[in-house]
C-alpha cells in the first residue's frame, strides 16, 4: 500500500499537473520501493544532447501512473554515442526496459537550423547525415538492447532564416525540417519496436514561442519551457500506458445531455438538440470522435436511465445522428442504477472494468460511479460543450502503439456476437451449441506480418492470462529467431465469421523440459475450448518434436486472471510448487491432451517450427 | 500578489524533496541538500510557475539564497507576509 499522503499527492498531481506538484511527488516516489508500490519495476534511461533534468520528476510521475514503478537511468551531457555505441557501456549495463532518445536539432546541424545555409545540395547532403546518423544510433541499440526505443523528432523554427521567403519553397527552413522528420519516420519503422515523439506536432500545438526558453537555453542548454514539459511527459506517459496494458477498450456513454442536448423522454424527437448548428453541433462533432474511436477498434456501450424505446427511436430515426444501433457492443438502457449497469456491460462483453472510460453529464451518477468503481475512468461532460471533444481526445485513453487489422475490424466482431447469441438461443446445450459454430482453429508460428498483433495481444489480453508477461514485438522476434523457443499463433475462425489471430503461447526448451512462458487467449473466444486446442498443439506437437518428456507451466496471478488459476490442474498436470503465490504445475508428454471434439484444425497447420 | 513565507518554503521542499521545516531564512544553495545548478533549473521552473513570473537570466542565476528569491521575487511584485 502506497502511504496515504503520497496516493493523495499523486491524485492531485494528475488532477491539477503543475510543475511543482510533479516535482514534489517524484521526490516522494523516491522513497517508496516496487515492494511497497506493488508495481513492476520499470528501467527508463533516457539519452540527450541538452539539459532534460527539468523534465525527470515528469517522467518519474506519469510512468508511475501507467502502473510501473520507474527506475531512471540519465545519460551524461551530450554523450548519447558513447552510451550507444559502446556495447560495454553503462547504459547497457543498466537493461532498460524502455529507451528515450532526446535529440536537440540545433546541437546536431546548425546548418539546418540556427545558421541555416540555403545551398540546395548542401542542405540534401546535411540532411541524408542527420538521417543517417540516426539510422547508426538505432541500430547499434537495437543490436545491444530489446528495450523500445522512443526518439523525438524536431520541431518546425518560431523564426526562420529567410522570413516570409521560407514559406515559398520546399527547399527552405520549414519544409527541409518537414523532410527529415517524415525520414526519421521511415528510420524508426525500419529499426523496429521504436517509435517517433512528435515533438513537431506536440511544439505547434502548443506554440513554438511558448514552448522553447532562450534563457534557459543560454543558461543550461535548457531548450523546452514548462510550456513544453509537461505536455511532453504527458505524452511520454502514454507510450507507458500502451506499452503496459494500461490503455483503455471499450467507451460507456450516456445518452440525454451526453450524445444530444435535452432529455429524449420529456423535449422528444423534435425537441433534442442535435445538428449542425449550436448547441446541437457541440453533440454531433463529440459523435465523430465517438465514431473515429469506433473505428479505431474501441468497443461502445451506452449506459442511460431512459426507455429503451425512446432511446432505440433516436438511434434508427434521428436525422441528425452518426451513432446507430450497429456501432454498440452492448447497452444497458433501464432505470436501475448506473453500477449495476456497467458491471452488466463488464460481463456481457467479457472484459475488465478497469478498460472502461465512462462519460456522463450529471454530478450525481459521475460522483456514484467514481465512489463505487474506482477502476472506471469517469470523465463529466461539461455544461457548456464546445471545447469537450478536444479535452476528451487530448487525454489519449484508448491510444496505442498498433493499429491491426483486428482493431478495425473488432466492433464487426461484436456485432457478430450477437449472431452467434442467436445460434445459442436455438442450442439445447452448450455442447450442440459449440458443434453448431463449425470452430476451426489454425495454429503455428507466426508471420512476419504478424509479429506485431502477437505483441500486441501479450500486451492487452489480462484475464485469459497465465503469466501476463509483457513483450515487445523485439522480443517477440527474439523468441523467434532462438532455436530454444517456440512461439505459437492461434488464428480462429467459425460459420460467423473470421476472428483473426486471438491466441498465443509461448514456449522455451531446456533439458526435456518444456516450459510454457505465456499462454493468453483474447477475451472474445473464452468459453470454446479454443485453449484445449492451443495446449494440445503445445503438449502433442511442439514439446513431442523438441524432445521434452515434461511441460511446466505456472500460474501467476494478478488481479485479472483468476479465472485461469486452475487450468493446469484442470489439464492434468501435477503440482511442483503450489505453495508459493506463483504456482508450478508439469505434465508428463507421453500422455497427449485430446483436443475438444467440435473442433477441427487447419491441416498441416501445427508445425510451429 | 501577496503571499505568505510558508508558501515559498513549500515550493523549495518540493522541489528539493526536503522537510519544509529544515528551511529557514539561512538556506541556501550552500546549505540545502540537493539544490545544485542542475535542481537550480528546476527550482526555476517552479518558482515561475507557482508566483506567475518570468524572471531574467540574470535573475534566475542570483536568486542562490532564501532571502534573495524574495527579493527577486519583490521586484517583480510578490509580497511575502510572515
Amino acid at each position: 500500500m502506497l502511504p496515504p499522503s503520497l496516493a493523495k499527492l499523486l491524485a492531485t498531481t494528475i488532477e491539477q499537473r503543475t510543475y511543482a506538484q510533479y516535482s514534489s511527488a517524484a521526490n516522494e516516489l523516491r522513497t517508496v520501493t516496487p515492494e511497497v508500490s506493488k508495481r513492476p519495476t520499470y528501467r527508463i534511461a533516457v539519452l540527450r544532447n541538452f539539459t532534460i533534468e527539468p523534465l525527470l520528476p515528469v517522467i518519474a510521475v506519469e510512468a508511475f501512473e501507467a502502473g510501473v514503478h520507474p527506475e531512471l537511468y540519465v545519460g551524461d551531457f551530450d554523450s548519447i554515442s558513447a552510451d550507444v555505441f559502446n556495447p560495454d557501456s553503462a547504459l547497457y549495463h543498466f537493461k532498460p526496459d524502455f529507451i528515450f532518445v532526446a535529440q536537440w536539432l540545433d546541437t546536431i546541424s546548425p546548418a539546418v537550423t540556427s545558421r541555416f545555409i540555403s545551398s540546395k545540395e548542401k542542405i540534401a547532403a546535411e540532411v541524408d547525415r542527420v538521417r543517417q546518423h540516426t539510422h547508426e544510433l538505432l541500430g547499434a541499440i537495437r543490436a545491444n538492447s530489446k528495450a523500445t526505443v522512443v526518439f523525438n523528432n524536431f520541431p518546425l523554427p518560431a523564426e526562420t532564416t529567410l522570413g516570409i521567403l521560407d514559406g515559398q519553397s520546399t527547399g527552405y527552413q520549414t519544409q527541409t525540417i518537414i523532410q527529415l522528420n517524415q525520414l526519421l519516420l521511415d528510420e524508426a519503422r525500419a529499426a523496429g519496436g521504436t517509435s517517433v515523439l512528435d515533438l513537431m506536432s506536440l511544439v505547434a500545438a502548443h506554440g513554438s514561442v511558448h514552448c522553447l526558453d532562450h534563457r534557459h537555453w543560454h543558461l543550461a542548454r535548457a531548450p523546452l519551457s514548462q510550456k513544453a514539459l509537461l505536455p511532453i511527459g504527458r505524452e511520454l506517459g502514454k507510450f507507458f500506458r500502451a506499452l503496459r496494458g494500461k490503455t483503455k477498450k471499450c467507451l460507456v456513454l450516456d445518452c440525454d445531455n451526453t450524445l444530444w442536448g435535452g432529455v429524449i423522454g420529456e423535449d422528444g424527437m423534435s425537441g433534442i438538440k442535435l445538428g449542425t448548428s449550436y448547441p446541437g453541433s457541440t453533440f454531433l462533432s463529440f459523435q465523430e470522435e465517438i465514431l473515429n474511436l469506433h473505428d479505431r477498434g474501441v468497443i461502445l456501450a451506452l449506459c442511460s436511465k431512459n426507455n429503451l424505446a425512446d432511446v432505440l427511436q433516436v438511434l434508427r430515426e434521428h436525422p441528425d445522428m452518426l451513432l446507430r444501433e450497429k456501432h454498440f457492443a452492448s447497452w444497458q438502457i433501464n432505470w436501475d442504477d448506473k453500477v449495476t449497469n456497467l458491471r452488466r456491460i463488464a460481463n456481457e462483453l467479457n472484459i475488465g472494468l478497469d478498460s472502461f472510460v465512462f462519460v456522463d453529464d450529471s454530478d450525481f451518477e459521475t460522483g456514484f460511479v467514481r465512489e463505487n468503481l474506482p477502476d472506471v475512468e469517469v470523465v463529466q461532460m461539461p455544461k457548456s460543450g464546445s471545447a469537450f471533444r478536444a479535452e476528451f481526445t487530448r487525454r489519449g485513453f484508448f491510444d496505442s502503439l498498433t493499429f491491426s487489422a483486428e482493431d478495425q475490424r473488432r466492433n464487426e466482431m461484436y456485432g457478430d456476437n450477437r449472431q452467434r447469441k442467436q445460434i445459442e438461443a436455438t442450442s439445447g446445450s452448450l455442447q450442440e451449441f459449440l458443434a453448431k459454430l463449425e470452430l476451426e482453429v489454425d495454429i503455428g508460428r507466426p508471420s512476419e506480418l504478424e509479429i506485431p498483433r502477437v505483441a500486441q495481444l501479450t500486451q492487452k489480453t489480462n484475464q485469459f492470462n497465465l503469466t501476463t508477461r509483457r513483450y515487445t514485438e523485439a522480443d517477440i522476434r527474439a523468441f523467434l529467431s532462438n532455436p530454444g523457443a517456440d512461439v505459437f499463433a492461434l488464428r480462429l475462425k467459425d460459420k460467423v465469421a473470421d476472428m483473426g489471430l486471438v491466441g498465443v503461447a509461448i514456449v522455451t526448451y531446456a533439458q526435456a523440459v518444456a516450459e510454457i512462458d505465456s499462454f493468453l487467449l483474447s477475451c472474445r473466444v473464452i468459453g470454446r475450448g479454443v485453449e484445449d486446442a492451443l495446449l494440445s498443439t503445445i503438449v502433442n506437437h511442439g514439446a513431442q518434436k523438441k524432445g521434452a518428456r515434461k511441460v511446466v507451466g505456472r500460474y501467476v496471478p494478478t488481479a485479472k486472471n483468476a479465472q485461469v488459476k486452475d487450468f493446469f490442474p484442470g489439464h492434468q498436470f501435477q503440482p511442483v510448487e503450489t505453495a508459493t503465490e506463483t504456482k508450478v504445475w508439469e505434465r508428463e508428454v507421453q500422455a497427449p491432451v485430446a483436443p475438444p471434439a467440435w473442433i477441427k484444425f487447419k491441416t498441416g497447420a501445427t508445425d510451429a517450427g | 500578489m501577496q503571499v505568505s513565507e510558508q508558501k515559498l518554503k513549500q515550493t523549495l521542499a518540493e522541489v528539493f524533496g526536503v522537510p519544509e521545516e529544515s528551511l529557514t531564512a539561512d538556506s541556501s544553495m550552500d546549505n540545502v541538500p540537493g539544490w545544485d545548478s542542475l535542481k537550480h533549473l528546476n527550482l526555476v521552473l517552479a518558482l515561475e510557475e507557482q508566483f506567475q513570473v518570468s524572471l531574467t537570466e540574470e535573475q534566475s542565476l542570483e536568486i542562490i539564497s532564501f532571502p534573495l528569491i524574495k527579493e527577486v521575487l519583490g521586484e517583480h511584485g510578490v509580497v511575502f507576509t510572515t
